[in-house]
């Protein structure tokens, strides 16, 4: 090739790509913050979106009723205004009076209205819906068991209606605060098929935040919304949610600053990433989620054979003497620093830490102790009566098989190293895997003796979900105590929310004494920030929480967190 | 010809459809139930007994069948449920994603693998045919999803020089056409590079032996006794018979267009078949499954059709009529 052809090539290269760019216009990503996820939305309906990502998404498009934060020191929400611009309680704060603004509109134009509130509420419990939240309207009137939207929400005038609940309780505020819809787009909607309605692919809101583009399984794009009235209006122009999967792609992606946030960050990598990288922050979010080793507590066998009648006590972990013995020969301290490093703490009750005041501080956790587990099982009357080097009692051996999803490495050390301790005591421990979704829902249905798994727990404290009765999808274990069942009326039926702290902590003394399950660790999740990023607060309401006060700034300018 | 064709076409719409009926069976005998992953489990089960009805999933499995049937005939491939959209559009979104891909990475693969067999072949036995056989075997071992992390690693992350996820950088709208076409071309090389990598060194492979094969007979004996040229005595007359196993290649590597690749699209985050396809099994999501089963099935036996047609094409001994 001549030189002068090879000039003429590289000058077209050059001008093919240049052609079109317009001098001095402003870079969009100046004004931009990407955030990298996992997984894609499924819609942008909050009535009937399921994923998490939806959720993070929704909470900036849609109006929201109260600024919600949560106050670390205290341990509680905390309800700022927004769309309410006060909540009163009256008739024994049954009834729950809300006043709103009147300014909101949606982003046709149209003002967001009591009306939308109430048809919003009127579909969330509405059975044909079959919304995943149904369960925030569980409280407010019924009329034949099914919710009853006009008995259940009263509207006063353009900015004051009522909402009417069976009794007072601590979370009334917060299943107020379901996202509302607008009306005039969904109100001839077919319920059946709400889920997949176009209009939930553009969504309408009033949000600081709107949608301007989603391509499925690539990238959600949201705009500043300059219409919107709330009292905090977005600061940045844009924020991409780009969905990478892979763990290492992500992180390379972070580490070259294509993207401002990252969660999580795994705990191997933070030094490497503190060493080399210090363009990203690390920040640790408080737990909210811990992983347990289940053991069932009543004979499954008879429990499924009597259609759900017969409980007894199962025939290997219905002792409580046993249990401790389990805890108490797993090293869970050794484990947890191994997976997790200083990003974990050691779990001794499924209250999390997060919720300070209603924690009982002065129980301590099990220590690693086998000569102590050895002494409970002889206790119980297990010995190795044949000298085969597993326990038994009564011609049964003491062997079981505990299972944990396939694929989570984490899970897959934790149940070689539970495999390895109760063997040193006498037990022998089959180990499998399962498919997630089958694990969870076998989990859910207790068909399973023994397993491994994680729970996260939600933004106020509801033990009923998981230490209820026994057919509790989330009592996942099967364990029943009366005095518990006792407490949890109690502390479900106060007025405020500290007065329920005394109940928690009699709860928290049986479950530390009866061990259910071996309480593993709480997870402490690492979120990686771009430093450009300014007024990012990633908190246990998530990463994009207030994300309208985000920034793009000067990496090098100080910032606190 | 065309009679023959016709004749493939329709012996293969029985095929398809009991492949699609095995495929509609399997899924519904697989544990795991989809509603469990829609409905938190502490939510009243009326719900989620009520989203059942509506889906159809309460309905008993030979009814769920008709159901399906009837939908199938008419075109309907139903709802995700898992994305909340028609099943069809899903895929019409997906399929030119995967395609640009696919399509890239098998020039990629029998371009450098018929040069590289022919190279070798030419140059049997010496320190170039070693080198290339040697790093053919080592590309051909290497596991796709190291290879790709190991590129993202050190081209994207240490050298800064290709893009390392995605199909285009954010807001790439906002580019002009060009730079948007520029754009994706970058963010295409190293997915394209890893998919079609592994099987150019096998393509090469093939290639080379079935070149051998060709080069010892007597008619390339004689064009070269005739004192045609070796660029012709190759390029005209070997090369036409060495190809004839190559196209049987050409014709199994046509499910993998529109199959997509599962790997190579979760390493660089490229959103295409094979991806939805692990998705929709996760998530246990049966319309989506079906579909994407249905876009396989028809590449499959697309693929070996085409072969067939090819065959004729290269070797005039070949009649189907």
């Amino acid at each position: 090739m001549s030189p002068r052809i090879l000039f003429v090539a590289v000058l077209c290269c050059g001008l093919f790509v240049s052609c079109g760019k317009k001098s001095g216009e402003k870079d969009p990503m100046s004004e931009t913050a990407v955030v990298a996820l996992s997984g894609d939305a499924d819609n942008f309906n909050p009535v009937v979106s399921n994923s998490s990502t939806s959720s993070d998404i929704q909470g900036n498009i849609y109006p929201a009723m109260f600024d919600v934060s949560f106050d670390l020191r205290e341990g509680k929400l905390k309800f700022e205004p927004a769309l309410v611009l006060r909540a009163e309680f009256q008739n024994n704060g049954k009834d729950v009076v809300l006043h709103l603004r009147d300014d909101v509109r949606w982003e046709d134009g149209m003002l967001v209205t009591p009306e939308d509130i109430k048809f919003s509420y009127a579909l969330y419990g509405n059975p044909a819906v079959a919304s995943p939240r149904a369960n925030y309207v569980e409280s407010m009137i019924k009329t034949d068991g099914r919710f009853d939207v006009d008995k259940s929400i009263e509207i006063i005038d353009d900015s004051t209606m009522v909402f009417h609940f069976t009794k007072q309780y601590p979370l009334q505020l917060f299943h107020l605060n379901l996202s509302p819809i607008p009306k005039h787009i969904y109100k001839n909607a077919d319920l059946a098929s709400l889920r997949s309605n176009p209009a939930n692919e553009r969504p309408v809101g009033a949000g600081p935040f709107k949608l301007e583009e989603w391509v499925r399984q690539q990238e959600i794009v949201l705009a500043r919304n300059a219409k919107c009235a709330l009292p905090y209006p977005a600061k940045l122009e844009r924020v991409v949610f780009r969905i990478i999967t892979e763990p290492t792609t992500r992180l390379t992606e972070l580490k070259k600053g294509e993207i401002d946030v990252m969660r999580p960050v795994y705990p191997d990598d933070v030094k490497d990433i503190q060493e080399q990288n210090p363009d990203i922050k690390l920040l640790t979010l408080p737990p909210r989620s811990y992983e347990y080793i289940g053991w069932m507590n009543i004979d499954i066998d008879e429990y499924h054979s009597s259609g759900k009648e017969v409980i007894k006590p199962h025939p290997l972990f219905g002792d409580r003497r046993v249990r401790q013995a389990l805890t108490y020969a797993i090293d869970r301290k050794n484990i947890m620093e191994q997976e997790l490093g200083s990003f974990g703490e050691l779990a001794v009750t499924d209250f999390s830490p997060i919720f300070r005041w209603a924690i009982k501080h002065d129980l301590i956790p099990y220590p690693f102790d086998p000569e102590k587990s050895r002494q409970l099982l002889r206790s119980a009357g297990w010995s190795d009566s044949n000298g085969d080097g597993i326990l038994d009692k009564g011609g049964k051996k003491f062997e079981f098989t505990l299972h944990y999803n396939i694929g989570n490495k984490r899970r897959e050390y934790v149940a070689t190293m539970v495999q390895k301790s109760l063997k040193d005591v006498g037990i022998k421990v089959n180990l499998q895997s399962v498919e997630p979704v089958v694990l969870y829902q076998n989990i859910e249905d207790k068909l399973y003796d023994a397993f491994i798994a994680g729970f996260s727990v939600g933004l106020a404290i509801d033990p009923a979900s998981r230490w209820g009765e026994v057919d509790k999808p989330f009592n996942t274990v099967a364990f029943q105590h009366r005095r518990i069942t006792e407490l949890l009326k109690l502390g479900l039926h106060v007025k405020r929310e500290r007065e329920a702290g005394p109940f928690w902590k009699e709860i928290q003394s049986i479950l530390h004494q009866e061990q259910p399950c071996t309480f593993m660790y709480w997870v402490k999740d690492i979120v990686g920030l771009n430093r450009r990023l300014k007024g990012a607060n990633p908190n246990v309401l998530g990463v994009t929480n207030r994300m309208w006060d985000w920034m793009i700034g000067d990496p090098n300018t100080y910032v606190t967190y | 010809m065309i009679r023959y064709i016709i004749k493939r076409v329709m012996s293969a719409i029985p095929l398809l459809f009991g492949l699609l009926t095995f495929t509609f069976f399997i899924i519904r005998l697989a544990p795991g139930d989809p509603m469990s992953l829609y409905i938190q489990a502490d939510v009243d089960p009326m719900y989620a007994e009520n989203l059942r009805n509506t889906l159809g999933l309460n309905d008993a499995l030979p009814l769920q069948y008709v159901k399906w049937v009837k939908g199938m005939l008419t075109g309907e491939l139903g709802m995700s449920f898992s994305k909340h959209a028609d099943v069809s559009r899903i895929l019409a979104d997906t399929i030119p994603n995967t395609l640009l891909l696919t399509v890239f990475a098998l020039f990629f693969n029998f371009l450098i693998g018929i040069a590289l067999g022919v190279t070798t072949a030419l140059k049997r036995g010496s320190a170039t045919d070693h080198i290339v056989n040697v790093s053919s075997l080592f590309v051909y071992s290497m596991p796709e999803f190291w290879l790709g992390l190991m590129l993202i690693l050190g081209v994207s992350l240490q050298l800064d020089l290709l893009p390392a996820s995605g199909m285009h950088s954010p807001l790439a709208k906002y580019l002009s056409f060009p730079e948007y076409v520029w754009d994706v071309l970058q963010h295409m090389v190293l997915p394209v590079f890893v998919l079609g990598v592994a099987s150019a060194a096998a393509t090469g492979r093939y290639m080379r032996g079935s070149l051998l094969e060709v080069v010892n007979q007597d008619y390339v004996r004689t064009a070269r006794a005739k004192g045609l040229s070796e660029f012709l005595v190759i390029g005209k007359h070997a090369l036409r018979n060495a190809l004839i196993p190559i196209i049987t290649l050409l014709g199994l590597s046509l499910p993998f267009l529109l199959g997509g690749a599962v790997i190579v699209e979760t390493v660089f985050a490229w959103p295409g078949m094979g991806k939805l396809t692990v998705d929709a099994i996760f998530a246990r999501d049966y319309p989506l499954i079906i579909a994407c089963t249905l876009v396989s099935g028809v590449m499959v036996i697309a693929g070996n059709l085409l072969a067939d047609i090819l065959y004729a094409i290269v070797d005039p001994r070949i009649r189907y009529d």
